[in-house]
């Protein structure tokens, strides 16, 4: 018997009442029985099970009563997790990334703070069964391009509906900051060229954002004002890019800091305070382990990856970009796990896995792709763990699920049982056999050869 | 006619106060050639009591060199001086003999920098010869202009000779040895057709772009030739009933490589272009000679094994910014500290990691500036060539390849009889010996020492006095300077 | 020096060359591994000889000669060093972009021996790769195959010699793009601009090549007798396209769409070239039985999919589809991020169709070496083979993973914990220190583009964006 045939009946085994499994995600009364649940919050539970009713878990335990309509989900052999969340992604912005109508994530200009990623995510994307069959149950999914590209969002990925996916309402402001010059290229032609001035464009992008920075505050000043008392006040100019700011500079939005370098996140650090803003996360943050010491003392959280990356330096060891996250938890920077990706999400439990095999370990690892980002982004009331009283994003495998050789078995998003399915599944099972339905012979090679 | 009296006065005042002065001044300043209105009145010179380095190691510490008519006529400690000689006095004097750049652009006017988009062509596949910058039927002799920049500024530091090509990219045409002195194009050249220049550089957005495009080209080139040629010495034979052969400059620029008469000099830039230009050699049985060879410490030991002629380059790497900055002792305490095995396991060690990378780059630089000396050490002999390296820059960078191990007389080989031996011309040049032409260089020192200036610099027995700049020559802004780069690259 | 000093220096010198090839072929034992042969199956508490470079003995307790090293891999995994079948790395330049093809371009004569990606790779297992010309030309340059000998100097040392001799292809969205479609630098747009278009550009290379290779033959015979026979035209291009047609030549082709796939068969078969591998193929699932039938081979990725239209429509389940069809599959890399961890993307395989261990293995070790000509040589851990193993903490499938020593024939070339930092064979003796300088990571599959030269928007300047060179 072929493996997929396997797996299709140990998929329906699943379901002891008999229900037909289709592919129409529901809501409704399950129970996970027999399971080893890994709740991240709490510890393993070696024999368990957990109880979930309309979008909530309602009971985690080893003696759970399972009311009598629960449709109930043999977990034998099998284990539970929390849904995964991919703190970096460009997931339903971009289709095909060299077809430019499928992109939408850059907006022309520098200064597009107020652009919302959330309007233009696609619940249709193809990449999002893709992503969530691999146990991804939330993404942030962020703009790009200039200085300030926009506002990232958290998404759940099931809904029909942009705001059916928001997760958690999280929105992000995100910035690039500004890059000091880089490595040239190329050391044996010496006596090159003129370069144009590379310190030169850098000292204007600072300046561009403590330009636009200032003036965001002011604009904070005036509108706070008039809100406070609007009579005999002229109305304040429409400016959408500051009232996309204004929230962060108030601490109530979370400024999403994007820095690699050493350099760069030395200047983020020294602006940042300057700036006393408080509610910031950096993201990317590849050389932090450099100044590892320096971003605990900061008391930043750090969403560090891809990393499944090369070292950013020749010089480097080869490992570096695995060891990157370990190190900054050592040097007791908070962190969680990205992986930048627009259609290869999917590959956020390995991105973790490296990470956990190169000093991080497998507890803090699971921790940075589930209860770590929930903390950091401030929704853990709701997320990141297999709790009593959080939303029902979590998955069945049959084994540690950042395993290749683990296969994820069932999914829940927002309670909704949400189906093993997507289209390179889908191609898998017409393509397997191709000619299984085919009767009549036909020449596999035209006549002629 | 008084006033013409008058005025006759005048001038027999002028002469006899003229002559006096000259009696009394022990310099002839009349044979200088900038100053052409002078009437030259001797073709004799004489050098007298200087110390002459007739070639590296052979020193006659005090001497006359008499030359006449641009042939150096007596050489030696006691000489005698011919009665219709311009002496000069060589007390404190040095004379040696002048440099011969084994490849070079000088003498050729710079074309105007290209910028901006290529220009485009219909398929750039296949686009002209001249597009693709292969051009090995141009002649370098039609294009010298002795008046130009890059001559003076060679001449000023002690080039009395260069092999030059014209400027180009992967096949810049055929070289020729030529003079730095002349007022005409004709009047520098020594001889011609010496050899052809080959180099890795692609044309601009057209094929052949990348170097393996360039190889494999070259080798199109080479055995299409090799066929024509064989057409051809067989139409020659009998033409009868034959088609014509195809002719086109380019390829008939190869025949004399093909026959064993012209020589390829290959410019390489890094290590691995002297392996590919190696190969192309052994693959084909070119007759080449390897120049520039920087990063060339890695292929010493083929070099020595192919015994292929070379000519290293007299560029430098640019010192790193940061050490500019920093005290000799400082960089020797962080040599000192240097570790090969570095491990940098946490933040902590960030700033040990940074010294060792300093070092690393220290001794890094280190090679380069030790390559000649390596090659000396390794008893390769080599010319130097300046291609693609600022003249300004040039005596500096010989120092610094001393200060890194090359002996002083090995730097002086190079650039006198080792680059004469390359170039076939030590029947003529690159010692101070009687019968040989008279390219000299007169210092007031030592020729490799930082402080010392050239005073003199003669050429084909022409004069030209050097005078000093105003500040050390390694940071000469002088305006007429010529900033001898290939501006293509 | 007088004839007794030369022989005597002769002697020595001749003693010294000795004793150097003793020094040169290593002689190394590697004791009490759980040794994945791929071949012969797992083979738990054995030790494994490598004398002279190759594999002489596997067994238990092994007597190893005098003077053998000795490397206890108790508890750990030992399999055969990966071959990459498509890789970029070592090379200084990829794409000769100007013609759409450029047959006569060889990456033997751009290698790059001090590449810092080779000393990575072998950080990830990988012990051979097949670096590759660009996809920019419907017919490329020939590729190399080189053993990841870190630290010789000289490219011709990083030859796997023996290796037989393949070439480049690609058809679809790439060379229509660079050729056809982008009239870039002012230049018209020449074919092939479809993918009707890259067939005629193959038939009529092909047929140019063949009728080239026939003048040949025919002057090589009249010129026996008739000394002034007149020769054809000396052409480099053609003669590697004559070269593929006598069989010479591996055909090696970059392609997506099951359409274009299924056409360079039938082309291929109208020349009589039978040996061919796919490489990317991403819709060669969609014609498994077509390509099994032909005898063809496929070098796929393990999850790469969307960055071009040409692969939205791909499944990471392509591998195991290929496989079980009976076609001779591996997983490649195209990347200098991925190549350091091609046994996490051969475990894709078990996730993406249940592959078994060892079929998943197999994907990057014999299957490469058998569509590079070189499984005689590597791919499996057998008495006879190159000495060209890995040495892992734990089961190479594991995501958790980690290769500790690796080996090419028989000398080690990365030691996890011996290796200094800083493994740079060049150092810059300019460039600024402390500099951020990049990275590659998984989203550079969308600068599979970065492929093409883009010395036509480059102004002035010639270069190739090697994502290779950080």
């Amino acid at each position: 018997m072929n493996l997929l045939l396997t797996l299709i009946l140990a998929t329906l085994n699943l379901f002891q009442t008999g229900q037909q499994q289709d592919q129409k995600a529901r809501q409704g009364l399950y129970a996970i029985t027999n399971a080893r649940i890994e709740t991240v919050s709490d510890g393993t539970i070696e024999n368990g099970t957990v109880l979930i009713e309309g979008d909530r878990i309602v009971a985690v335990g080893e003696n759970v009563v399972i009311p009598a309509s629960a449709t109930i989900i043999d977990g034998t052999g099998l284990r539970v997790y929390p849904g995964m969340i991919d703190s970096g992604t460009q997931l339903a912005l971009t289709e095909v990334g060299s077809v430019q109508e499928t992109n939408d994530t850059n907006e022309v200009g520098d200064v597009t703070p107020h652009m919302d990623a959330l309007t233009a995510v696609n619940p249709n994307a193809v990449a999002i069964p893709i992503t969530r069959v691999a146990g991804i149950t939330t993404v942030i999914t962020e703009p790009g391009g200039g200085l300030l590209p926009g506002l990232a969002a958290m998404i759940n990925l099931f809904g029909y509906t942009p705001e059916q996916m928001q997760a958690g309402g999280v929105k992000l402001l995100v910035l690039q900051f500004p890059t000091k010059p880089r490595a040239g290229g190329g050391f044996r032609r010496f006596g090159g060229g003129e370069r144009p001035d590379p310190d030169k464009a850098y000292n204007n992008a600072l300046d561009k954002l403590n330009e636009i920075w200032d003036r965001a505050e002011l604009y904070d000043r005036i509108v706070t004002e008039y809100t406070a008392s609007p009579a005999g006040k002229t109305q304040p100019v429409y400016a959408p890019e500051m009232d996309a700011i204004r929230p962060v500079i108030r601490g109530d939005r979370k400024l999403m800091l994007k820095v690699s370098a050493e350099k760069d996140i030395l200047a983020a650090l020294d602006w940042v305070k300057e700036r006393e803003l408080t509610n910031v996360v950096f993201s990317g943050v590849s050389e932090g382990w450099r100044v590892a010491d320096k971003l605990a003392e900061a008391g930043i959280a750090c969403i560090v990856g891809p990393i499944l990356a090369t070292p950013t330096r020749s010089s480097d060891r080869y490992d570096r970009a695995y060891a990157n996250v370990g190190m900054l938890v050592e040097a007791g920077v908070k962190v969680a796990i990205r992986t930048g990706e627009g259609d290869n999400v999917r590959n956020l439990p390995f991105n973790a896995g490296f990470a956990a095999a190169y000093g991080l370990g497998k507890e803090a690892a699971l921790r940075a792709v589930t209860l770590g980002p929930a903390e950091i982004f401030g929704i853990d009331a709701d997320y990141g763990s297999i709790s009593v009283g959080k939303k029902a994003n979590l998955f069945i495998s049959d084994g540690d699920p950042f395993e290749t050789s683990t296969n994820i078995l069932a999914l829940f998003i927002d309670g909704f049982n949400v189906p093993i399915e997507s289209r390179q599944i889908d191609l898998y099972r017409e393509f397997l056999n191709r000619d299984e339905g085919r009767l009549t012979p036909v020449e596999v090679l035209p006549a002629d050869h | 006619m008084f006033h013409t009296f008058h005025r006759c006065r005048t001038y027999l005042t002028l002469l006899a106060s003229a002559l006096l002065i000259l009696a009394a001044t022990p310099f002839d300043a009349l044979a200088q050639k900038d100053s052409p209105d002078i009437p030259t009145v001797s073709n004799v010179v004489a050098i007298q009591g200087v110390r002459i380095i007739q070639a590296p190691g052979r020193v006659i510490e005090s001497g006359t060199v008499v030359f006449r008519d641009g042939v150096i006529e007596a050489v030696g400690r006691r000489v005698d001086i011919p009665y219709d000689a311009s002496v000069i006095d060589g007390s404190d004097l040095s004379v040696y003999a002048g440099f011969i750049d084994a490849l070079t652009n000088v003498g050729v006017p710079e074309p105007k920098q290209q910028t901006g988009a290529p220009p485009s062509v219909p398929d750039r596949s296949n686009p002209t010869f001249e597009r693709a910058g292969i051009t090995p039927e141009k002649d370098v002799r039609v294009l010298l202009d002795p008046s130009d920049k890059s001559v003076g500024a060679h001449r000023k530091i002690g080039f009395t000779t260069v092999h030059t090509v014209p400027y180009g990219r992967m096949l810049p045409g055929m070289t020729a040895i030529a003079l730095l002195t002349g007022d005409d194009a004709a009047s520098m050249i020594y001889s011609d057709a010496t050899a052809t220049m080959f180099k890795f550089q692609g044309a601009r957005g057209v094929y052949p772009g990348t170097p393996m495009a360039i190889m494999a080209k070259f080798r199109q080139l080479y055995k299409e030739a090799d066929r024509r040629n064989h057409l051809e010495s067989m139409y020659r034979e009998d033409p009868v009933g034959m088609v014509r052969p195809p002719y086109d400059p380019v390829h008939s620029a190869f025949i004399p490589v093909i026959e064993g008469d012209q020589r390829v000099f290959a410019f390489t830039d890094d290590a691995l272009e002297i392996h590919r230009a190696l190969n192309l050699k052994e693959e084909l049985g070119i007759d080449m000679v390897l120049t520039g060879l920087s990063a060339g410490f890695d292929a010493i030991d083929r070099i020595s094994e192919t015994a292929v002629p070379v000519a290293l380059t007299l560029g430098v790497p640019e010192k790193p910014k940061w050490a500019a900055k920093i005290k000799k002792d400082s960089l020797d305490q962080i040599l000192g500290s240097y570790t090969d095995d570095t491990r940098t396991a946490t933040f902590r060690d960030v700033e040990a990691e940074r010294r060792n990378l300093e070092a690393k780059q220290l001794i890094s630089r280190a090679r380069y500036l030790g390559m000649p000396a390596a090659y000396e050490e390794a008893g390769i002999a080599f010319a130097f060539t300046s291609y693609g390296v600022k003249t300004s820059e040039i005596r500096s960078n010989l120092r610094e390849f001393i200060e890194g191990g090359l002996s002083e007389d090995a730097a002086l080989a190079a650039l006198t009889t080792n680059a004469a031996d390359l170039l076939g011309l030590s029947a003529s040049m690159g010692t101070v010996e009687e019968g040989k032409i008279a390219n000299l260089i007169v210092t007031a020192g030592d020729l490799f020492d930082k402080e010392t200036k050239i005073k003199f610099v003669f050429v084909d027995g022409h004069k030209y006095e050097i005078k000093s700049p105003s500040k050390s020559d390694d940071k000469d802004k002088d305006k007429d300077e010529d900033e001898r780069r290939d501006k293509d690259r | 020096m007088n004839t007794k000093t030369v022989y005597s220096v002769g002697q020595s010198l001749l003693l010294l060359l000795f004793v150097a090839q003793f020094a040169t072929a290593q002689n190394v034992v590697i004791r009490n591994a759980t040794v994945l042969s791929i071949t012969n199956g797992t083979l738990e508490n054995t030790d494994v000889l490598i004398a002279g470079g190759i594999i002489t003995e596997i067994g238990t307790d092994i007597r190893a000669p005098r003077g053998t090293q000795e490397v206890d891999a108790t508890g750990k995994f030992l399999m055969p060093g990966i071959v990459d079948a498509h890789s970029h790395i070592a090379l200084s330049s990829i794409n000769e972009g100007s013609s759409p093809v450029t047959a006569e371009v060889s990456m033997e004569d751009v290698v790059n021996p001090y590449h810092l990606g080779i000393y990575r790779a072998l950080a990830g297992g990988v012990t051979t790769s097949h670096t590759m010309h660009g996809s920019a030309n419907v017919i490329g340059g020939q590729n190399e195959t080189i053993k990841h000998r870190w630290g010789v100097t000289d490219p011709d040392d990083l030859r796997f010699d023996g290796a037989p001799r393949t070439i480049k292809f690609a058809l679809g969205e790439n060379p229509t793009r660079t050729h056809g479609r982008r009239a870039s630098g002012g230049t018209g747009a020449i074919v092939p601009s479809t993918r009707m278009g890259v067939e005629q550009v193959l038939r009529s290379s092909f047929e140019n090549g063949k009728r080239y290779m026939e003048a040949w033959d025919d002057y090589h015979l009249k010129v026996a007798t008739d000394s002034r026979a007149i020769p054809p035209v000396y052409n480099g291009r053609l003669e590697v396209m004559a070269d593929i047609i006598r069989g010479n030549i591996l055909v090696h082709c970059h392609s997506y769409r099951a359409d274009e796939i299924l056409m360079l068969t039938r082309v291929l078969a109208d020349y009589g070239v039978r040996n061919i591998t796919f490489q990317h193929a991403n819709e060669a699932f969609k014609v498994a039985p077509e390509l099994a039938a032909f005898g063809a081979h496929a070098s796929v990725f393990s999850d790469w999919w969307s960055y071009k239209f040409e692969v939205y429509y791909s499944t990471s389940y392509n591998a195991a589809i290929l496989m079980r069809n009976g076609i001779v599959t591996s997983i490649n890399s195209d990347s200098g991020e991925l190549n350091r961890h091609l046994f996490h993307e051969a475990g894709k395989s078990q996730r993406y169709g249940g592959l078994t261990d060892d079929e998943a293995l197999s994907m990057i070790t014999i299957n490469p070496a058998i569509q590079l000509g070189i499984q005689d040589r590597v791919g499996s851990i057998e008495i006879g083979k190159d000495g060209d193993v890995v040495i892992f903490d734990s089961h190479p499938l594991s995501v958790y993973a980690i290769p500790e020593m690796t080996f090419v024939e028989g000398k080690k070339y990365f030691d996890r914990f011996e290796d200094a930092d800083d493994m740079r064979m060049e150092v810059s003796p300019t460039a600024e220190i402390g500099m951020y300088e990049g990275q590659i990571t998984g989203r550079d599959r969308f600068n599979h583009d970065g492929e093409i030269i883009n010395f036509f928007e480059l102004f002035g300047q010639e270069t190739t964006l090697n994502f290779e060179d950080n």
